[in-house]
């Protein structure tokens, strides 16, 4: 399965859900299918979550969704706890798990889901419920439908190759700097709320 | 003391009595200053505060569980005081005014995400316990006092040490107003006897 193919498809459900993305190169698919105002890209590796959670809790009206890694979400894993502490509805968690630090340098460094560590367990472990681990594309749509559909939060972690690497690596661009981000975000995100500020 | 609004906050455990003496918490018997955890409580309402996340300390404890105990401002605890400010921050996206409340040392483990925030202009309120020169009688507190103020300071964070209990309302206030006007995150410090019975068990 290819991470690309489940990106796009969760950007065509997406509708207005505020995102936060790790590093790397799941930015540039969900960038090119749609930018959108209520997105993060490229949070530095272990606060995707986190942020995603604060969103989620700030405004439970809205989807807020987590783009993770395998590597970013190992960095910070403590966070599964505290979404299971607090249960929101509107969190949808994807992992997509490469077994690799695919973006940095090589791209050939292994996680360590390679030697076992297994991602939908530990949220388990953690408290979560509403979890799956899919192996191929149709799996993977089902899951996310469902879980744009019921209540979180929800862990997915996508089983995916590496084929989305780029053989030679020229410059990337997204459609907005990390110095403008917050100031799209918190504009976007009060005239949608209607807050005074 | 009044109690207001006492309704059960997410994740809370049972709500404590509201109490006209000193709150105490832990083994150690610590005894607060009343008047300052309620000049905390009183300069976050009239900062407008209303997200609050904590990893709970023993400086700090009777303002998280003051802010639990009255119910009006949203309360969270984090695993992680660097989840906790990003999680603050990402309240902070989405138009809440977030406080982030920590021990020193969970700033030396927050400089990345302090300083994404900085870059990213998504700034938080953060009140830290202890602070590098007063009060700091523990050898264990020894790491503690070496990160918090360094860390601040070499990210260009601007800070507030606490000498005062009567200063804690407005310097909170002061401090949100720089929050939001310059968008950057803002520390205030607060030394034991800020915040502690003086000659209590700290």
């Amino acid at each position: 399965m290819n991470r690309t193919d489940v990106l796009r498809y969760i950007a065509g459900l997406r509708n207005g859900a505020a995102m936060i993305i790790s590093p790397g190169l799941a930015n540039y698919p969900i960038a090119e299918a749609k930018d959108e105002p209520l997105t993060i890209y490229n949070m530095d590796m272990p606060y995707t979550t986190p942020m995603a959670l604060g969103i989620a809790l700030g405004w439970p009206e809205r989807k807020v969704i987590s783009i993770e890694g395998d590597g970013s979400l190992l960095a910070g894993p403590g966070v599964l706890s505290t979404v299971a502490r607090y249960q929101p509805k509107n969190l949808l968690m994807f992992v997509f798990d490469n077994g690799a630090y695919l973006t940095t340098g090589s791209g050939k460094a292994p996680t360590a889901t390679v030697f076992g560590t297994d991602i939908e367990q530990l949220g388990r472990a953690a408290g979560l419920t509403n979890t799956r681990t899919v192996h191929d594309l149709d799996a993977a749509t089902k899951a996310v439908k469902a879980a744009f559909i019921e209540p979180g939060p929800w862990l997915i972690v996508a089983k995916v190759d590496k084929q989305d690497r780029p053989a030679e690596r020229g410059p990337h661009t997204l459609p907005m700097y990390v110095y403008e981000a917050g100031l799209v975000f918190h504009r976007a995100a009060l005239q949608e709320r209607s807050v005074k500020k | 003391m009044q109690v207001r609004n006492r309704r059960k906050v997410v994740g809370a455990s049972k709500a404590r009595s509201s109490r006209t003496t000193a709150l105490s918490t832990g083994k150690a018997g610590v005894r607060y200053r009343q008047e300052a955890l309620e000049s905390f409580y009183d300069g976050f309402k009239a900062a407008g505060i209303d997200f609050a996340v904590f990893l709970p300390d023993s400086m700090l404890d009777g303002v998280e569980q003051l802010i639990l105990e009255r119910g009006d401002i949203e309360a969270y605890q984090c695993s992680r005081e660097d989840e906790g400010i990003a999680m603050a921050m990402g309240a902070f996206l989405v138009g809440k005014r977030p406080v982030a409340l920590m021990e020193g040392s969970g700033i030396g483990m927050s400089a990345l995400i302090l300083a994404r925030g900085i870059v990213q202009k998504t700034p938080t309120m953060l009140i830290i316990g202890h602070n590098s020169t007063l009060g700091e009688r523990y050898d264990y507190h020894g790491a503690t006092r070496l990160v918090a103020e360094p860390v601040l300071r070499a990210l260009s964070i601007p800070y507030h040490v606490l000498y005062d209990p009567a200063h804690i309302r407005n310097v909170v206030i002061e401090a949100q107003a720089t929050v939001e006007g310059q968008r950057l995150p803002f520390g205030i410090l607060v030394p034991s006897h800020v915040i502690r019975e003086i000659g209590e068990s700290r």
